[in-house]
């Protein structure tokens, strides 16, 4: 069995000389081994097939020379390998008729060195007959729109099975997948020419980023955005082409599109799976009318949203009237489902109510999933949207900083999510971040922000990263820097994080800043001075989530 | 503050401020920068580098001045080509390199990645996306680039023909090193002389290629006595030297101009004592402006630089009579271009045949072709004796590279060559 990878590979030849080909789809579980023969800052594809290729036991694997990283992977595997058949296929990135000639001579130059290999034969009579049974298969494509579905299209680079798994599960019907995962191969067959037809077929497929003939692609592209309501734009962590494409769709077209970097492994869904979530809630567009819609007959009832956030757990008890009868923040602790179980208790406590008296309970944030005893759950991208446009309706933008990530939210006057970005893969800019950067100090984290205040000296962090950030503030330290400047340093080097993921959703006035981060008034300071705005907090800025988890939990019961 | 840091900081700030109104301070820095490297050169430098630091500002700050002089290009563009044409080829690498002289890099990166482009990207490819994009740089009327060696290239060059309307040959690279390959990037070069004269209304004369490729072969025999002198003699030089260096062999080769220059400092050299110290070989790019680097290769008497791959990637003798094929032999022949394996077995004769006490191997942010081999490379010296050091950072983008790691590595390794010189690799 040979393993392969690109569309661009002559996978029918190999199938016409006798040989197994298997599309490796990798889905690991860590870049244990890649990491220590190829260098971490890698495409995570490439690690991935790496990984996957010395987990199992091919014959041989056909590259092509798509991309820096798969390059380098053919090296490293070359080098591994010597006795299986690794083998790098040249692709012209030029589809005329020199790119095809060449193209040509490179397939012949493989399938001769695969015949010395394998000892198996190539024969054109052979080759036509897989490509007619292809073609015989091979249904119209012809998708029919469903009305009563979410219609969506997918883009950018290989699209894995996760992607394809989270849409089915959330009935979203899949209008087009224009990522090399979800193309149908393009067969050429003319009898009287049958391995040229098949080569210039190959080459002149939908063109990937690599590829010169980007212009059929816009055209291509654009014939297909009418017909949905959304586009997923998928990257791959290290991967680069396809972020200019993403930049340039983003000026160019007014479909929702949502940017989604996965990297191959199995810890990733979570973190996709939220995305996704949240873009599809954003598309389903629920008004927030319910007082018009509530069906009469309900005299007095509650409802609970809770969030349940890597550094708290918050819940927030409503009425009927949209009125908060009770709420209450506990520390989560290393069990989500533990804090789950107080933050209910201590709750109902406040409201002096029961549990029975809970007609719906909505879930939301990080351990959304492990609150055994909710309804339903909604992510907290949509529900700091609706918490922020309850408690202060011009609302345009919001900035969640929360223990382990950060999000900027773009809000239309509804209090519909309109656009979102998230940093869940970067401690820099997280409360986490706060954290370490506190125990350097020697201070509590609640010290932080009021420390910063007091700073005289203007110190500038400039280190990305939050592990080279914490070695900068040590020698900070170490250069008997005040505390309190440094505090401020750290505080800015959030702010300036948190400027440049609110300026990807577009810096619309007003704005809240919500999640634990918010009651630091260091941070709080820093970024308004960067926005040159003033920033809404409520009181209780831990509990926008769970507001609008609670006003989700009154939508299901008003009918909406 | 010296006075040339208040000229920097003022343009700095005005770049941030009023991107659009900028482009005038930009290039009236770097003629201001041109005429001080020739009346007041940098003392700590050699003559020979002092002479080509002033060539490389006169190249940037000539062109950028003069509309309609140059075209955009990659370091790999065929610049002996562009010159035909009177063309000037200003590389968008080199660029992003000029530009953070203002210490403007990390706002262009900002901006580039504000847009949605991605933060894994060469940091070169993202400053000068941020440059165009925030209305700082002009753009010019066309451009070229090769595919080798980034996929960054294709990718910019077209990100802006989409959004600036900058049309550009692309010159598709062969992987593969024989005939056909050969042909097939001759015959796109041949393209490119069509569509230049188009472009400048100025017919293409083949004479003067082949003139070019004359001075070419000669101006690489010239380097390459350069370099084994440098093992002998101590050249007082900086990080950014070898960077020039590179430019130099990249976007004026070909000119009779750059061939003097290396003639100059084959005989300037000469003049120099006798160097005792430790003699590194670098591959890949230069963080010219990091600290503990400069503490060690700026102007130290113990130990000194030898560039190689950026410098001389190709080392064989072009054929004048077929100056296309020759031009495209040069360009699949790169030393960047194939099979790593390949290019490890170069480097490592290279380091044999120099006689070097050790290879550093800088990993530049974003740039899986060099990274992704170093691991290679590492295995190859070691199993010649060489010793190696992988070095993570950022070529311009200070935020990505932490000083103090870097420090601690390199000391260890130059510990380590000091006691021995024996079979270490890092």
């Amino acid at each position: 069995m040979l393993g392969y990878i690109c569309k661009y590979t002559p996978v029918e030849i190999f199938e016409s000389m006798g040989e197994t080909m298997k599309k490796i789809e990798p889905e690991v579980a860590s870049f244990q081994q890649a990491d220590t023969k190829m260098h971490p800052n890698i495409c995570s594809f490439a690690k991935g097939v790496l990984e996957d290729v010395l987990d199992h036991d091919y014959d041989g694997i056909i590259l092509t020379t798509c991309c820096d990283s798969i390059r380098r992977l053919y090296d490293v595997l070359k080098d591994e390998f010597p006795d299986k058949f690794i083998y790098i296929l040249d692709v012209p990135r030029i589809i005329n008729d020199a790119g095809v000639r060449l193209y040509e001579k490179r397939i012949i130059e493989m399938m001769e060195d695969y015949r010395d290999f394998s000892g198996k034969e190539f024969s054109e009579d052979a080759l036509e007959k897989v490509l007619k049974k292809i073609k015989e298969e091979q249904e119209p494509n012809n998708i029919t729109p469903q009305k009563d579905k979410i219609k969506i299209g997918i883009l950018g680079a290989r699209a894995n099975q996760n992607i394809h798994k989270i849409l089915r599960d959330h009935h979203v019907q899949v209008l087009f997948d224009d990522t090399c995962t979800g193309l149908e191969r393009k067969i050429l067959l003319n009898k009287e020419q049958v391995f040229h037809s098949y080569c210039t077929g190959l080459l002149s497929q939908f063109p990937c980023m690599r590829m010169q003939q980007a212009s059929n692609r816009d055209r291509l592209l654009s014939e297909q955005f009418s017909s949905v309501d959304g586009i997923i734009y998928h990257t791959v962590q290290f991967c680069d082409n396809y972020s200019y494409e993403y930049a340039w769709l983003k000026q160019q077209i007014k479909k929702p599109l949502l940017l989604l970097e996965t990297d191959y492994t199995k810890q990733s869904y979570g973190q996709i799976l939220t995305r996704m979530e949240a873009f599809l809630e954003s598309l389903k567009k629920t008004p927030e009318k319910m007082t018009e819609k509530r069906k009469a007959g309900i005299k007095s009832m509650y409802v609970m949203g809770v969030d349940s956030g890597s550094t708290s757990t918050n819940a927030v008890i409503m009425d009927q009237d949209r009125k908060i009868k009770a709420f209450s923040v506990v520390r989560t602790g290393a069990k989500s489902g533990e804090s789950a179980q107080k933050i209910l208790e201590e709750v109902l406590k406040k409201a002096g109510i029961t549990k029975s008296d809970l007609s719906w309970i909505v879930s939301t944030g990080y351990g959304r999933v492990s609150i055994p005893y909710a309804d339903e759950d909604v992510t907290e991208i949509s529900c700091h949207g609706r918490g922020a446009h309850y408690f202060q309706p011009s609302i345009r933008t919001i900035l969640d900083i929360g223990g382990q990530d950060s999000k900027a939210i773009a809000l239309n006057d509804q209090g519909e999510v309109t656009d979102f970005v998230m940093n869940d893969k970067c401690a820099a800019g997280t409360g986490r971040f706060l954290e370490m950067i506190a125990r350097s100090l020697e201070i509590s984290i609640d010290e932080l922000g009021p420390i910063a205040l007091k700073s005289t000296e203007k110190i500038e962090i400039t280190s990305m990263c939050s592990v080279f950030a914490e070695s900068e503030v040590i020698s900070l330290i170490a250069q008997n820097k005040e505390k309190a400047d440094i505090a401020n340093g750290i505080c800015h080097s959030i702010a300036n994080k948190s400027y440049s993921l609110l300026k990807r959703v577009g810096l619309r006035e007003e704005f809240m800043m919500t999640g634990g981060v918010a009651k630091n008034p260091g941070v709080v300071r820093a970024v308004e001075e960067k926005i040159k705005s003033k920033l809404h907090i409520c009181p209780e800025p831990e509990i926008v989530g769970a507001t609008g988890a609670a006003l989700y939990a009154l939508d299901h019961m008003m009918g909406n | 503050m010296s006075a040339v840091d208040t000229v920097i900081e003022f343009i700095r700030k005005q770049a941030m401020e009023h991107p659009e109104k900028s482009w005038g301070k930009i290039t009236a820095g770097f003629k201001a920068n041109k005429i001080k490297t020739k009346f007041l050169p940098n003392k700590n430098l050699s003559k020979g580098y002092q002479q080509l630091e002033n060539m490389m500002m006169s190249l940037i700050a000539d062109s950028l001045g003069k509309e309609n002089s140059y075209v955009w290009g990659n370091i790999f563009a065929p610049c002996e080509i562009m010159n035909c044409f009177n063309l000037k080829t200003i590389s968008i690498e080199c660029m992003s390199c000029y530009l953070s002289g203002y210490h403007l890099e990390d706002f262009f990166i900002d901006w580039a990645q504000d847009l949605g482009i991605a933060p894994t990207l060469c940091s070169y490819h993202k400053t000068f996306v941020g440059a165009v994009e925030s209305g700082v740089v002009k753009v010019p009327s066309y451009a070229i680039t090769t595919s080798l060696t980034c996929d960054g290239n294709l990718n910019t060059f077209r990100y802006f023909q989409k959004t600036k309307g900058v049309p550009f040959t692309l010159l598709d690279v062969p992987y593969e090193k024989d005939e056909a390959s050969i042909q097939y990037l001759a015959d796109q070069m041949r393209e490119l002389t069509q569509r230049l004269s188009e472009q400048t209304g100025i017919p293409f004369q083949e004479e003067m290629l082949r003139e070019q490729i004359h001075i070419e072969n000669e101006t690489r025999k010239e380097l390459k006595k350069f370099l084994k002198l440098l093992m002998i003699h101590r050249y007082p030089g900086q990080i950014i030297s070898y960077l020039y260096l590179m430019m130099g062999m990249h976007l004026l080769i070909g000119t009779k101009e750059f061939l003097e220059l290396v003639r100059f400092l084959v005989k300037d050299i000469q003049t120099y004592e006798k160097f005792e110290g430790k003699k590194i070989l670098w591959v890949h790019l230069l963080p010219y402006y990091q600290e503990s680097l400069q503490e060690y290769f700026n102007g130290n008497n113990e130990y000194q630089l030898i560039p190689s791959d950026m410098v001389l990637d190709y080392t064989g003798i072009l054929d004048e009579e077929h100056p296309f094929e020759a031009l495209a032999e040069k360009t699949i022949e790169n030393l960047y271009n194939g099979s790593y394996a390949h290019k490890a077995e170069i480097l490592c004769k290279f380091a044999e045949d120099l006689h070097v006490d050790g290879v550093i191997h800088f990993c530049h942010w974003g740039c899986k072709q060099a990274s992704g081999g170093s691991i290679l490379l590492k295995e190859e010296m070691k199993q010649h004796h060489i010793p190696m050091l992988i070095l993570d950072g950022d070529g311009i983008d200070r935020r990505n590279s932490h000083d103090g790691q870097i420090k601690t590595r390199l000391e260890a390794f130059l510990e380590m060559i000091d006691d021995d010189g024996g079979n270490t690799t890092c």
